[in-house]
């Protein structure tokens, strides 16, 4: 399964919630399948979805924050999923697209496939913790998920290579300001 | 100068401890009120969430960490004009501070400028009027900078 195709299966089981998403071909990916004012594409300061979700979720208990990571963005920024489990807020669900390279810059790895971030997560406080790569796997664990409140990390195994997804076309300040609005 | 910023608005306090904000950070500790990140970038990520969630936020630390924190700055803050106060301790503002400090602290100024993140230099006399100015600049949209030269060696 490509990143892609991963992206819409998780769009279509969490529906209108907002998500942060990775720089790189993770944002460009979920602006071509589903753009929403309640999607933060973030193109720049790799490494920080986890921190930005992190700052929405405790800000607003009543409703469930996504994350769109990937394995090089969250390699980048282990000391953010410290942070995160040391608050280990209810609503945060952390999905990781694991393709165990920086696709966006080449293709270089990233190690993932050595290490394991199921294990990083569970260590530092994630209270529920999935790894699956088909799409049956991710229908099952979004659906259940729904009735579970507390810490969610969710390593998303996908396959390398990929099309280019189109960049996002609306400006940083739009992006920030539609999501403010909307949330 | 934390009660202060508080009363003004400022609902989140997120950083990295520093040497020079010391008091600042224990009395904002006690009212549960700051978050302690292992990096700079986190805490600027984190504020830029809470931003995005319409709460005012001010992050706090060194200028070692501010000199980590560039790119963040420049790709997150200033680029999605987010407005966030940042509160930063100036280690090697004494010339026989520490080594490690020499060089960011030579180069804090200019660092700021080059970056185009507008500045109030802080001491026990001004700090009140320079707070307003943060939070003044804050409310119009702007992120900016307050520092606090570290005065004392130990």
């Amino acid at each position: 399964m490509i990143r892609k195709k991963a992206i819409e299966i998780c769009i279509g089981e969490i529906g209108n919630s907002p998500i942060v998403a990775a720089n790189g071909f993770i944002s460009r990916d979920l602006f071509n399948v589903k753009d929403k004012k309640t999607n933060f594409y973030m193109i720049g300061s790799m490494g920080l979805a986890s921190s930005i979700g992190l700052g929405i979720a405790l800000k607003k208990p009543r409703k469930k924050i996504f994350i769109f990571d990937g394995d090089g963005n969250i390699l980048m920024n282990l000391g953010s999923l410290a942070t995160i489990g040391k608050i280990s807020p209810n609503n945060l669900i952390h999905l990781v697209f694991d393709n165990s390279i920086h696709e966006s810059t080449g293709g270089q790895p990233t190690g993932s496939d050595v290490i394991s971030i199921e294990k990083i997560a569970r260590a530092c406080n994630y209270k529920h913790v999935f790894k699956v790569s088909t799409k049956n796997g991710i229908v099952k664990i979004l659906d259940k998920i729904k009735k579970y409140s507390g810490l969610t990390l969710i390593l998303i195994k996908i396959e390398k290579g990929n099309s280019i997804g189109n960049r996002i076309s609306k400006t940083p300040k739009n992006i920030k300001d539609g999501f403010i609005k909307n949330l | 100068m934390f009660d202060f910023l508080f009363r003004k608005g400022i609902e989140n306090f997120v950083g990295v401890p520093d040497s020079t904000l010391k008091q600042f950070i224990s009395h904002g500790l006690k009212s549960k009120k700051i978050i302690i990140t292992t990096r700079e970038e986190e805490a600027i990520g984190i504020s830029a969430g809470m931003i995005l969630a319409k709460s005012p936020t001010l992050v706090f630390m060194q200028n070692a960490g501010f000199a980590n924190s560039l790119s963040t700055i420049t790709s997150l803050i200033q680029l999605y004009k987010f407005p966030l106060i940042f509160l930063i301790g100036w280690r090697g503002f004494k010339k026989n501070d520490a080594p490690e400090h020499k060089k960011i602290g030579q180069i804090q100024p200019k660092l700021l400028k080059d970056i185009g993140l507008q500045t109030r230099i802080i001491n026990k006399n001004n700090w009140k009027k320079f707070s307003s100015w943060a939070i003044n600049k804050m409310k119009n949209g702007d992120s900016c900078a307050l520092v606090i030269p570290r005065e004392f060696i130990d």
